[in-house]
């Protein structure tokens, strides 16, 4: 009867049994928040370049923000969005105190309970893929679509004032099969079916409560974090270069002060957008085209106007045929934070493709995921990028989604508990 | 002839040890409550009302544990109210006499308002079972006896319904072979209407119970070969064809009166082998019997079909009818859960309510195709419907499987 013991191997993970579990992860699971490896800014600990050793285990209650934003990027994600499909209040909150229990069941390296119970007639509550995996560094970060604050849900006057749907923006060509959603899970890992199972099991606990809108898979991190080298797009182009790297730009850009809305304090808006590439025509177009259009150079990754991947751009620089040496309609000029008004996103995007389209081409692009605290930032670029951006000839954005992202709970409570009290 | 046969099981049948009675011990009433019930004091108390025992499920220093607020309580009601303080890993608890389900509670996440259930207690050693803590059994002691005895046995009032469902199942053979032997006429007269017709009417019944008769294999033939497999006979279609033994059964009449749209002579000899199979079929379930789990394992079973067969339109790829056999793989699995509710509801009303809201909204979402101008009384499901509709109605069913589900293991281990 009793069959969920921790011995027989069933109930945790291979990694949570002790062998070969590093330090650090033990430090995540014993509950010791802060370690080096939940936090972003630890000094103490130089964040490795490329991945995160498999056992480890970010903590999920008691931290500042949750995880998978300000995380060291890991190499696969898998973002769902969900269509909301239970009416009742009640309904949504054990949804989300459900989930957050199983999310930080799975960023021990845990299972949500037996994969093989010992009843016969009972049905495993986890469909078993993770089972013999390690924590892998998973994060699963929950964000609430514009929908939780809509007439079902009795929370209109939680909506914080400057969340809402995202407004047409220019050149984009978007599917409504692929846009929107009630809720968000962004689920990242070092191991693909790590990040995978996790969204597989969370979505069938959703079932009756809320169901998948849209997915993507993406593989390869697109985006550079702190401390990180620079990995690239599947245009070839180095992508991330000047992200949103140190703990004062994330106070200033990405962390809610809670201002209008306590329940947000320590949240933050997640923008994400799947992003189809013309792969075929940009693998025909000639190099120095390709760097015109991005601004860089694409080996070294270094501004037209400089030589090197870090040197800050000098928009004002001219070329010998007199123009500026940074076309101003490339994508580097246009986004730039000193023609933003110092504006900037926390950018966490990933590739992805999804096979061969009906029309007979490459189906890839970019699941771009940026993070700030007040969507307007994205609507402020991506107005400016869909008007002029020369990389619009070579992509579109048919996808999208906008979420409000509540802090870590704290132990004992779960993701958006503060917005039902 | 019934001597050679034998069932094919698809699934575990687990066998139900429901021999010996366990002592008079009944579930009076369970429930959510809200956070007033939390905060009954801990401890037995003897005399007036329900024993309270308060379970607190925590994660202190990282360990997961289930802790009661008393270990042994006088026989009567008693009342346990369970919080999930932090722990993650523990999702549910149940109350177990001899490895059987006396009371439980599920979706016990970190957060959420306390819970309680309360049970008729006899005199005996009981565990307290906490999936997912470090020390997942706790020993809980009930002394003396209950006052009052119980109603009822879950177990009998599960039996009744087992009954009526094997009467319900006969049923559906009965109209099935007299469906049958209407559509035989039809083609066998020529008249493509008419058969189509009679097709439309036939077709709902074996969608109805498939679940429980799509295991006979006829005697003499191998569980392999599908030449005696009744659900073959009865039943395959194109994307189930076995070359060796080729097209027989519904399916066969399907594709020659709404493809082909005419009748001819293999048409009338796929009828009468239908016809005869059918009949084969309603002697040897004769017999059949029920446990409750069949019956939850059965639903299920319907649903598998609804989402693997009808919503991709593979099962009605000539007449479209999709819909109608759909609706009545529905109104099969909802017979099942019909007559395991008066049980499921005293072992689990949470879950019987549940299951029961998503079968209402599962006809709610099929009512909007009903339509009586159309073969089958539903929409045609054509490649057009299916583009726009199919999410929308696997969405439903998958609300459905969910719930249901969870209740075979817990009818199969009801007191």
């Amino acid at each position: 009867m009793n069959g969920y013991s921790h011995d027989d191997g069933r109930f945790s993970r291979r990694a949570f049994l002790g062998a070969g579990v590093g330090g650090l992860a033990v430090g995540a699971l014993a509950g010791v928040g802060g370690t080096a490896w939940a936090r972003s800014d630890g000094a103490d600990a130089p964040a490795p370049s490329d991945g995160v050793p498999p056992a480890t285990a970010y903590p999920f209650y008691g931290q500042a923000h949750q995880g998978g934003i300000a995380t060291p990027q890991q190499r696969h994600a898998i973002f769902a969005a969900y269509d909301l499909t239970t009416t009742d209040p009640r309904g949504l909150q054990v949804l989300l105190a459900r989930w957050s229990a199983a999310i930080a069941q799975f960023q021990r390296g845990r299972s949500l309970g037996a994969v093989e119970p010992t009843r016969a007639s009972a049905v495993p509550t986890d469909t078993g893929e993770a089972a013999d995996l390690e924590p892998s560094g998973l994060t699963v970060t929950i964000g609430l679509g514009p929908g939780v604050f809509d007439e079902r849900f009795g929370l209109a006057d939680r909506k914080p004032a400057r969340f809402g749907p995202l407004p047409a923006l220019p050149s984009e060509r978007l599917d409504p099969k692929l846009t929107g959603g009630d809720l968000s899970l962004q689920a990242c890992a070092e191991d693909p079916q790590v990040a995978y199972h996790a969204i597989r099991v969370l979505s069938r606990m959703a079932q009756g409560s809320a169901a998948v809108r849209w997915t993507v898979m993406g593989f390869g991190r697109a985006s550079a974090g702190k401390g990180q080298s620079t990995p690239r797009n599947l245009m070839g182009f180095k992508d991330g270069t000047r992200n949103i790297k140190s703990d004062a730009d994330l106070a200033q850009f990405v962390w809610h002060d809670g201002a209008d809305q306590a329940w947000m304090k320590g949240g933050t808006y997640q923008v994400a957008r799947k992003i189809q590439m013309n792969i075929e025509n940009w693998d025909s177009d000639f190099i120095a085209d390709q760097q015109a259009v991005f601004g860089r150079t694409k080996q070294e990754g270094a501004p037209l106007s400089g030589a090197h991947e870090f040197d800050v751009p000098d928009f004002a620089k001219k070329g010998a045929d007199g123009e500026p040496a940074i076309p101003a309609t490339s994508h580097v000029a246009l986004a730039a934070h000193e023609n933003n008004g110092g504006l900037k996103i926390l950018r966490r995007s990933y590739n992805f493709t999804d096979g061969m389209n009906a029309d007979g081409q490459i189906n890839a692009g970019l699941l771009f995921i940026a993070y700030m605290n007040d969507p307007a930032a994205f609507v402020t670029l991506q107005t400016k990028l869909g008007q002029s951006d020369r990389l619009n000839e070579y992509i579109a954005h048919v996808g999208s989604g906008v979420f409000a992202v509540p802090p870590a709970p704290a132990s004992g409570s779960y993701v958006g508990e503060a917005l039902f009290s | 002839m019934q001597s050679s046969l034998f069932l094919r099981s698809r699934r575990v049948r687990t066998v139900a040890g429901l021999a010996g009675v366990l002592g008079a011990v009944a579930l009076v009433a369970a429930g959510c409550s809200g956070d007033g019930d939390a905060t009954a004091k801990p401890g037995a108390t003897p005399s007036g009302g329900a024993s309270k025992v308060d379970v607190t499920l925590t994660a202190a220093s990282g360990t997961d544990a289930c802790e009661l607020s008393s270990t042994s309580v006088p026989a009567g009601p008693v009342t346990f109210t369970v919080t999930n303080k932090d722990s993650a890993a523990i999702n549910e608890v149940e109350l177990l006499l001899n490895n059987r389900i006396v009371g439980e509670k599920e979706n016990l996440a970190p957060g959420l308002a306390a819970v309680s259930f309360t049970a008729t207690l006899d005199g005996g050693a009981y565990e307290f079972y906490c999936p997912g803590a470090e020390k997942d059994t706790v020993a809980f002691t009930v002394t003396g006896q209950a006052a009052a005895a119980p109603t009822g046995s879950v177990q009998s009032i599960l039996a009744d319904g087992t009954a009526a469902y094997g009467t319900f199942v006969q049923s559906q053979l009965a109209a099935m072979v007299v469906g049958v032997g209407n559509l035989k006429k039809a083609v066998d007269a020529g008249d493509l209407a008419a058969a189509q017709q009679a097709y439309a009417t036939a077709r709902p019944f074996y969608e109805k119970i498939e679940s429980d008769v799509d295991g006979f294999v006829l005697p003499g033939f191998k569980a392999t070969d599908n030449s005696g497999n009744l659900d073959y006979l009865i039943d395959m279609r194109a994307s189930s064809l076995d070359p060796a033994v080729g097209w027989h059964g519904i399916h066969a009449v399907e594709r020659d009166l709404f493809g082909k749209k005419k009748i001819d002579a293999g048409t009338k000899k796929y009828a009468a082998e239908l016809a005869t199979n059918v009949a084969k079929l309603q002697d040897l379930a004769k017999g059949l019997e029920f446990k409750p789990e069949d019956l939850a394992n059965g639903a299920a079973g319907l649903l598998e079909e609804v989402q693997a067969n009808k919503i991709t339109g593979e099962e009605e790829k000539y007449s479209h009818l999709d819909l109608a056999t759909f609706a009545g793989n529905v109104e099969g699995a909802e017979q099942a859960f019909a007559d395991l509710q008066p049980g499921l509801e005293k072992i689990d009303p949470d879950l019987a309510a549940q299951v029961s809201a998503q079968f209402d909204a599962v006809k709610t979402t099929l009512k909007k195709y009903q339509d009586s101008s159309v073969l089958g009384g539903y929409a045609l499901w054509t490649p057009e419907l299916r583009k726009t509709d199919a999410a929308t109605l696997s969405r439903a069913i998958q609300g459905l499987q969910q719930p249901l589900s969870k209740v075979a293991e817990k009818v199969a281990t009801a007191r």
